[in-house]
């Protein structure tokens, strides 16, 4: 690699350990947090030199580069770095010290990720604790290391730099503020070993900058210790104690925002756990003063962890206090993806069925239903099929031939191993049941480890499948029957989590499908067909499959149709190590998430630049099926970060723990395809738009995608100012 | 009490209930209504003769046969035959259904674009497509199925010419194992020509071979055949994917289903023996699905059913105009119904059925139209019951091809009237009249005046 991208990525993983001082990766905030750290110009030389002996040395261990560049790694060396820098006086010795204890500081880091990480637990700054205690501790010895007096006599100091003026612009800037909001801020600043309360207002603005739920949190934590303290007689404002109202601080904005999804109960906790805290803190102080070494931010540390450990321990009640699975470094963030993923997607279903049949079939009954679905069983189907006049059989119905269902072909729902055949048994007359052999001939297949499909009262001898057989969406298992417990032809369905005929039903929907109304389809996702609906699988258009499969390596290039104020006109398929599929855009860096089943397409999230021809695409195709239907309107909704820009969310962002009022509404159409047959050319049309409650704003995005036999063709973006054109290039 | 109707007195051989060897006589059960409807009413109203098309029965037929098959089947599709009817009025509502139009000439083509198709979805077939047709299908994007080497050679032109290339298919005729063989149309799957003709298209490069097509015959009796042919379409379908790697994205099956009526010379009934919608689906989709095709790459399937989708549907109403008495004793019906308005009963002995209750006494009867012209004979023997001059009377089934192979000899045709599924009549093709009899007349002057 060449040296500039070398110092780039030492010059985004140093800054990111900055911010990641605050659970953040935003760029502006660490900027702000190295300029705040450099108010003490040699603390500030001291904590950089750190963070960069880390980074480096972890680069050259070959640590796990997204840990390094997200600056897992540094954030602890920073703080013991501006710790250090705050203690001594600069000198060859001291830096000398700051660079062993960089080292201590990543190998603790690393060896804790290894012993807590197995927890999924993060290490927070211990690391930093243990190593500058081990220093402070040895440093006694150090006769050569020079204790420093910067940051004790604060006036003197801005004396010295400013003058009389100066003291005076911090005394009135001191006094504007209540003594409660000048601790506040002193104890932010406190977190970069500040004493200086202009710090700690640059840092609280970052903080805001960042993430206004952070910020919230930050002085909820701060003002609930204040009044715990105030309850208890003692004065906060007292020095002793500056130093620690970041523990407040921190643990308020992780439990309440960074490691669980923030939410009225996390706030709730936030508070709770505010007193545990001061007690920990109160309590711990006179042991750690035996060693004369500060307690720093260890109570922080032991409840978050004692926190985050012990909720992993419920069976139930997930919900409300929900954690973070894919770290976004942002509350605001997390919670509007989480949001949005509640609306979009349930994440105990992974596998997409399609229905056991062709064409359009009925429910008889549904779950729970009033006949035979009733506990241990209520998780299943009966099927039939519905005649132009709403029997289900012709004539009298006397006969098995009569019913319309009967001795149609019965399919495999999903990929799977045959586990149980049952055939042989004969099919009743009309009205008659086999109460011995209730299930009648039946085929059970395995989908994956206990999830299992069972097809029933199959005709006999039309089971065309052997155990131990591998099959596929849509083979032929069978026909259906009339045997068992069946008075009429039907086809009894359902999931279960064991391979016997008799196990118990488990409650598993359907992937994508048709539903009828008036003999005109809907889209169901993930749906659990009810009685009376009438339901048929999805047909795959050939051009939208192709166009969005979107195989690994797989470049794409667009060329503008007239001047357009976009970028990224090359995007290139990639896939991570964690088998997540996203489209990137080398010139922006932007990446959109993608996932690409059978029969459906969908972003699952983006991040990078909003002016990227890939952003708009993403809004564009945010969730395709892949059947032509003019008739269907595919809806979804966006994360709110992704559509609304970050002032527009500022009093969202507030109050979005307890009430989301605004939404950003996806709708797609196929308008267009040339020919049903052999298509060479179609189009779909589709909007992104804002909606406060149910007021819809004026403001929204209209997208119309072009797709021929090798893709995308072109896509044509229109905001309602100006119309923007692009078509492949290949 | 209610009056009972005057049936003049016969004499007749007593047959004391002895079934014959065709069995029991059949009794003939008076219409007096349809959907509600009085017969009466409807002639009043609407003159006699009358058509009736029921849109119920259009629409239920039509979900009937796709049931049939989707359920059977991923991909079904139903494209509607316009040389069985194309009145506006019926072609749209098998298109509100989702059916494509099926046209076998370049007058159908303009008719289904006039309906209000979209070309993409409009197959053209028919023996005899002009140079221009073939233009402009190309040029909008229809389906054009060749019927022979001229045409796809003509087509191969019309290819160079626009600089675009034609959907097509190929029809193909084969030996289904029944009679007669329909071997005029299209290219012979037996003796290797449909493989050729798939051959020089795939060579050619100047059309895209999107389907393959056959029509074995019609009023198929057997589902059988209809296997045969699916099996022989899909061997074909393999054939061109293993040479080509190039896939068959469709197989229609064509028409040719029977409908209820009886054939002359029967000796069941039709509703006895014509299979169903179900009979003839099984062996198609099954004949498919059990292919060498790849699942993954099953065709579309197109079916061009006219006669059973129709037949059911249409009525035709008529009163008696005279009771006769022929030389040779038997009892002759004069009707204004006649071979002009029921081209079909050239094929079918038609059910003729009173409006009016009747009683069981019946006679050999035959019926005859109103035309002046010996060979006007609806039925030429039928026992029918003693209807008067001025009775109304029902004849059942003739939705098919009546209403487009009609013959305008000498009489104007009727209206036609279509029941929607409200129950509402609406004319939907008014009576004839002399001006729309004589417009596309041109009298040159000299021809102008005369004395007599």
């Amino acid at each position: 690699m060449e040296i500039k991208a070398y110092i780039s990525r030492i010059a985004e993983s140093s800054g990111n350990s900055y911010a990641q001082v605050f659970f953040s990766r935003n760029k502006l905030f660490a900027l702000l947090l190295l300029g705040v750290s450099f108010i003490d110009l040699y603390a500030g030389l001291s904590g950089l030199l750190a963070v960069v002996v880390t980074i480096i040395t972890a680069f050259l261990f070959g640590f796990n580069e997204t840990r390094i560049t997200e600056g897992s790694y540094g954030f602890n060396s920073l703080l013991v770095g501006l710790g250090l820098g705050i203690y001594y006086q600069p000198g060859l010795e001291f830096y000398f010290i700051v660079v062993m204890a960089s080292l201590l500081t990543l190998f603790i880091s690393v060896a804790l990720e290894g012993v807590i990480g197995k927890y999924y637990l993060p290490y927070l700054s211990i690391p930093f604790i243990l190593s500058i205690w081990i220093v402070l501790l040895a440093a006694r010895q150090f006769d050569h290391l020079g204790i420093s007096e910067r940051g004790i006599y604060t006036l003197n100091e801005l004396y010295g730099l400013g003058g009389s003026r100066l003291v005076a612009i911090h005394e009135k800037i001191n006094n504007l503020f209540p003594v409660s909001l000048r601790l506040y801020f002193l104890s932010l600043a406190a977190i970069f070993f500040q004493t200086k309360i202009l710090a700690g207002i640059l840092i609280a603005i970052g903080l805001f900058l960042y993430s206004r739920i952070a910020f919230t949190l930050s002085l909820l934590g701060f003002y609930t210790a204040y009044l715990f303290y105030l309850l208890l007689g003692v004065n906060l404002a007292e020095t002793s104690y500056s130093y620690i109202g970041f523990n407040y601080i921190l643990t308020a904005i992780a439990i309440g925002g960074f490691y669980l999804i923030p939410s009225v109960w996390t706030y709730g906790w936030a508070i709770l756990l505010t007193p545990l805290v001061a007690i920990l803190t109160i309590s711990l102080d006179p042991v750690f003063a035996v060693f004369k070494v500060p307690v720093y931010s260890l109570p922080f540390n032991i409840m978050v962890l004692l926190f985050l450990y012990v909720l992993k321990f419920r069976t139930s009640g997930k919900k409300r206090l929900k954690e973070v699975l894919i770290q976004q470094f942002s509350p605001e963030k997390n919670l509007y993806y989480d949001h949005n993923s509640r609306e979009r997607f349930d994440p105990r279903f992974l596998f997409s069925f399609r229905l056991p049949f062709s064409g359009q079939w009925l429910v008889s009954q549904g779950h729970d239903g009033e006949y035979t679905h009733k506990d241990d069983w209520r998780h299943a189907w009966d099927f039939v099929i519905e005649g132009p006049d709403g029997k289900t059989f012709r004539d009298e119905g006397n006969l098995l031939s009569d019913y319309f269902c009967y001795d149609k072909n019965v399919l495999a729902t999903g990929y799977g191993i045959v586990e149980t055949v049952e055939d042989g048994i004969d099919d009743n007359d009309i009205g008659d049941v086999n109460l011995i052999k209730n299930w009648g001939n039946t085929v059970i297949i395995k989908h994956a480890e206990g999830l299992y499909s069972k097809m029933s009262h199959l005709k006999k001898d039309s089971i065309q499948v052997r155990k131990g057989d591998t099959v596929k969406p849509g083979d032929i298992i069978g026909k259906v029957g009339n045997s068992g417990r069946s008075p009429y032809p039907h086809l009894h369905f359902q999931f279960q989590a064991t391979p016997f005929i008799g196990s118990p039903t488990l409650y598993y929907p359907f992937g994508s499908y048709l539903k009828y109304e008036d003999d005109r389809p809907s889209l169901v996702n993930y749906g659990i067909p009810a009685k009376g609906e009438t339901v048929a699988n999805m047909e795959v258009n050939e051009l939208l499959a192709k166009a969005f499969r979107f195989v690994p390596g797989q470049k794409i290039r667009f060329t503008p149709d007239a001047q357009v104020p976009l970028k990224g006109f090359l995007w290139e398929v990639k896939t991570n190590v964690y088998n997540q599929s996203y489209l990137y855009c080398p010139e922006t860096g932007s990446k959109a998430w993608f996932r690409s089943e059978d029969n459906i397409f969908y972003f699952t999230g983006f991040e990078g630049k909003k002016d990227a021809l890939l952003y708009y695409f993403f809004l564009a195709a945010y969730r395709v099926y892949k059947g032509f239907y003019k008739e269907i309107t595919v809806t979804d909704s966006y994360p709110l970060h992704l559509v609304y820009s970050k002032t527009q969310l500022i009093l969202q962002d507030l109050l979005a723990p307890f009430f989301i009022y605004l939404q950003a509404d996806f709708e797609l159409k196929y308008t267009w395809m040339d020919n049903p047959v052999m298509p060479a050319r179609l189009k779909t049309e589709s909007v992104a738009r804002t909606r406060r409650g149910s007021k819809r704003s004026r403001k929204e995005i209209r997208f119309v995608l072009e797709l021929n036999g090798t893709g995308i063709a072109a896509m044509a973006i229109s905001d309602g100012k100006n119309l923007m054109k692009v078509k492949c290039a290949d | 009490m209610e009056k009972k109707t005057f049936e003049p007195p016969v004499i007749k051989k007593l047959n004391a209930g002895m079934p014959s060897k065709f069995g029991m006589t059949p009794r003939i059960e008076a219409i007096p209504e349809i959907e509600g409807h009085k017969v009466k009413d409807l002639l009043k109203d609407h003159g006699s003769p009358l058509y009736v098309l029921s849109e119920n029965t259009l629409r239920s037929t039509y979900r009937q046969a796709y049931q049939a098959f989707s359920t059977r089947y991923p991909k079904v599709q139903f494209a509607w035959s316009y040389k069985t009817n194309y009145l506006a009025a019926v072609c749209n509502v098998f298109h509100q259904e989702g059916a494509w139009a099926e046209v076998v000439s370049g007058f159908e083509y303009h008719k289904a674009l006039k309906n209000g198709v979209l070309p993409q979805y409009i197959i053209f077939n028919g023996p005899s497509k002009s140079y221009e047709d073939l233009k402009t299908a190309t040029e909008k994007g229809s389906l054009i199925h060749i019927d022979h080497f001229d045409e796809l050679y003509m087509l191969m032109e019309v290819a160079e010419e626009t600089g675009k290339k034609p959907l097509v298919a190929i029809r193909v005729n084969m030996d289904t194992g029944i009679y007669p063989r329909w071997d005029r149309f299209g290219f012979n799957y037996d003796n290797g020509e449909a493989w050729e003709a798939i051959n020089r298209i795939m060579l050619s490069e100047k059309m895209e071979l999107a389907g393959l097509h056959t029509h074995i015959g019609t009023y198929i009796m057997t589902a059988q055949a209809y296997r045969v042919a699916a099996s022989k379409l899909a061997d074909l379908a393999v054939s061109t994917e293993r040479k080509y790697g190039h896939v068959i994205r469709y197989i229609d099956l064509g028409g040719g289903f029977a409908s209820k009526n009886t054939l002359k010379g029967a000796y069941v009934p039709g509703t006895d023996t014509a299979p169903s919608f179900d009979d003839y689906a099984d062996a198609i989709t099954g004949a498919l699905i059990n292919s060498a095709i790849k699942p993954e790459h099953l065709p579309l399937l197109i079916l061009e059913t006219g006669r059973a989708m129709i037949d059911d549907a249409g009525y035709l109403l008529g009163t008696v105009i005279a009771n006769k008495r022929l030389a040779s004793g038997r009892r002759a019906l004069i009707t204004n119904v006649g071979v002009n308005l029921l081209f079909t009963s050239f094929w079918y002995e038609h059910q003729i059925h009173p409006a009016e209750k009747v009683s069981q006494h019946t006679e050999d009867t035959t019926i005859y139209g109103p035309l002046c012209m010996n060979i006007d004979v609806l039925r030429a023997a039928v026992d029918f019951p003693l209807l008067k001059k001025g009775d109304h009377f029902v004849i059942k089934r003739i939705g098919a091809y009546n209403m487009t192979q009609w013959l305008q000899f000498i009489e104007y045709r009727p209206n036609v009237v279509m029941i929607d599924t409200q129950g509402t009549p609406h004319i939907i093709r008014r009576r004839e009249d002399l001006d729309y009899m004589t417009r596309q007349e041109e009298l040159p002057d000299h021809l102008k005046n005369f004395e007599l």
